[in-house]
């Protein structure tokens, strides 16, 4: 590379590449500098466009990369375009309900994955890796049958579900509890014996010593698998879209929020923009207090195998 | 009152304290087992069961007489074509066919995608100030609901507003509405898939570089190998099971990739294998949706076991 550039006898170019040839140590450097700096431009760019689009109004053709005008107004607006705010309650009210019974089956089937020798556990194991592994398309006809209400067992009928929380409730259940275990998994079998056998050995019964002992020494564990949950359920779309009407007094979540705003007449894509940006805002919230339970809920679900 | 319930419950309490290790451990999945074989098991076969039956279009219920895997061989061989929105597979337009547009989204998305992560990893593997800054930053894409990730793709290749398109239309790169056109919508897609994804394969392979024997290095510079020999002598072979590992599921993930195109481009634009099973199911035709549902889990098996394949020869080799 370098003898192509040296010919034009010491360019501003050549002198560089030369410096680079004989620094190698400082050439990694700037490698590494130009790395990461890509790297993070690339990932905020998107962010930094909305924030660009949002608040230079509407009717602007020919944008460049810097905002004509500043109006914050619009934040305020798009709440009276769509109640942007009532879709985003809906769907931290499904996410919490699927985090409380993650956790609760979770912490059960963990502790007993990680922390009780019976047979089978191999298998059971790989039960749950292939319920992960399946698409949710696979689900989602017998679902739906089942909590619309149209599915018969013997004399009985399905409760009919649909436009309720537990529509959507009960399939990220199903599409979440899989990475619950894992993590949680992973968690419990970290704990030393030594703290249970005194618990026992105290008196305390196997259920006293897994919730006295056992749960509170795995709580970084039990956060972590509630975050991933918790953020898994506010961003899927799939289920969200497939299992409500769209209104947000049915329950419908966040995807329809931002959807009612593309469906919208007229080009309003501040609103699209503003929307966008308001519904970040929890995720981002969690993810700038809990980066490491999600870095290490992530790393330790995925390899877990 | 707390005497009674005590009286209750501590005979059962008892029973589970005599228990052995075998029934304790299956007491506790009892309710991971019941919920999974409700919401889980029961659906995938049913699934199953439905795709072996026919359409009913007219009557009650969507379903038909029983006719086996006729229906997977109509689809597969074209004879459904006429009454899909888009054909599973088709020779003469193969970009207008679900299964070569999803395949062709998910092959470019996780060769892009895991070489860009691998980039990333290494990054963030070093030491420098600011690095949880750096790693927050990183996870945003994937923590975000796929509704907006489609979203702001679709706001940045708006003609009317972006500062990309027309430059983009003059190198021949795109069209003029890049949202209008498959080939272009295809390639969008691709692209907000390898942006939220990098995250994710980024910190598997960050954990495998974490568990690398540093003094390995150490040798190395003293043989005189350069980072780059390093790199390709060391550290690649070492993280290899991990980084097919974060393919594997990059690979699922994209094979199922919907919510995106759906915020974005539309289904009948980008026409991938989860946009034509949702379209069936919405034509009453549940019989058909669940053979295609069933025929793509298949197919991600497949290659999966072509990944699992790969994966046993490079651990038998290091081994």
């Amino acid at each position: 590379m370098s003898n192509a550039v040296t010919d034009e006898s010491k360019g501003r170019v050549g002198q560089f590449v030369d410096l680079m040839v004989n620094n190698p140590y400082d050439t990694y450097r700037i490698l590494f500098y130009v790395g990461l700096t890509s790297f993070l431009m690339i990932t905020l760019f998107p962010f930094y466009w909305l924030l660009v689009l949002a608040v230079s109004g509407g009717g602007t053709y020919g944008m460049g990369f810097l905002p004509d005008s500043v109006n914050i107004g619009v934040f305020v607006e798009i709440f009276s375009q769509q109640p942007i705010h009532l879709y985003i309650f809906n769907s931290i009210v499904i996410a919490m309900i699927t985090v409380v019974i993650c956790l609760v089956i979770g912490s059960l089937a963990g502790y007993a994955f990680g922390r009780v020798d019976f047979r089978g556990k191999g298998p059971l194991m790989l039960l749950l890796l292939i319920v992960s592994y399946f698409p949710g398309i696979a689900y989602l006809i017998p679902l739906y049958e089942m909590l619309t209400g149209s599915l018969t067992v013997g004399p009985f009928m399905t409760p009919d579900l649909y436009n309720t929380p537990w529509a959507m409730a009960f399939p990220f259940t199903m599409l979440t509890l899989p990475i619950t275990i894992f993590i949680l998994t992973t968690f419990f079998s970290q704990i030393p014996d030594g703290l249970e056998d005194a618990a026992r050995v105290e008196g305390t019964t196997r259920l006293g010593a897994l919730f006295r002992v056992i749960l509170p020494l795995s709580a970084p564990g039990v956060v972590t698998a509630a975050i991933i949950v918790f953020i898994s359920v506010y961003r899927e779309f799939f289920f969200s879209f497939m299992m409500s009407r769209g209104n947000p007094d049915d329950w419908a979540v966040l995807v329809y929020g931002i959807l009612a705003f593309e469906q919208q007449s007229g080009s309003q894509h501040h609103f699209m923009a503003a929307a966008s940006i308001v519904g970040v805002i929890p995720v981002a919230v969690l993810v700038i207090f809990a980066q490491k339970h999600i870095v290490r809920g992530l790393t330790q679900g995925g390899l877990k195998e | 009152m707390i005497e009674k319930l005590y009286r209750t419950v501590s005979p059962i309490l008892y029973r589970i304290e005599r228990l052995d290790e075998d029934k304790y451990g299956y007491l506790l999945i009892g309710p991971m087992i019941l919920v999974l074989s409700v919401l889980a098991f029961y659906p995938l076969v049913r699934t199953f069961w439905l795709s072996l039956q026919s359409d009913d279009l007219y009557g009650e219920h969507p379903i038909g007489e029983f006719r086996g895997i006729d229906g997977y061989v109509e689809i597969l061989t074209g004879e459904l074509n006429i009454i899909l929105n888009y054909p599973f597979f088709s020779l003469s337009d193969p970009l207008s066919s679900a299964l070569v547009v999803t395949l062709l989204i998910t092959g470019f998305s996780v060769a892009i995608g895991t070489v860009l992560g691998l980039g990333m990893a290494l990054i963030l593997n070093k030491e420098f100030r600011g690095r949880s800054v750096a790693r927050m930053i990183v996870i945003l894409p994937w923590s975000i609901p796929i509704v907006i990730q489609g979203m702001m793709f679709y706001l940045m290749f708006q003609p009317s507003i972006s500062p990309f398109v027309e430059p983009l239309n003059q190198l021949g790169i795109l069209s003029s509405r890049p949202l209008g056109s498959t080939r272009d919508s295809i390639i969008i897609v691709i692209l907000i898939d390898v942006w939220r994804k990098i995250p994710f394969i980024a910190l598997i392979i960050l954990a495998g570089l974490a568990s690398v024997d540093q003094s390995l290095y150490n040798v190395a510079k003293v043989a005189g190998a350069s980072k780059w020999q390093q790199f390709r002598l060391i550290t690649l072979p070492l993280i290899k099971p991990v980084v097919l590992i974060g393919m594997i599921f990059y690979t699922i993930s994209s094979m199922k990739v919907y919510g995106v195109v759906e915020a974005s481009a539309g289904c009948n634009t980008v026409p991938t294998l989860t946009c034509l099973v949702v379209d069936t199911f919405r034509m009453q035709r549940w019989a058909t949706a669940s053979a295609i549902a069933f025929l793509t889990a298949l197919i991600i098996a497949g290659i999966v076991m072509v990944y699992l394949v790969k994966f046993r020869d490079e651990v038998d080799t290091y081994e």
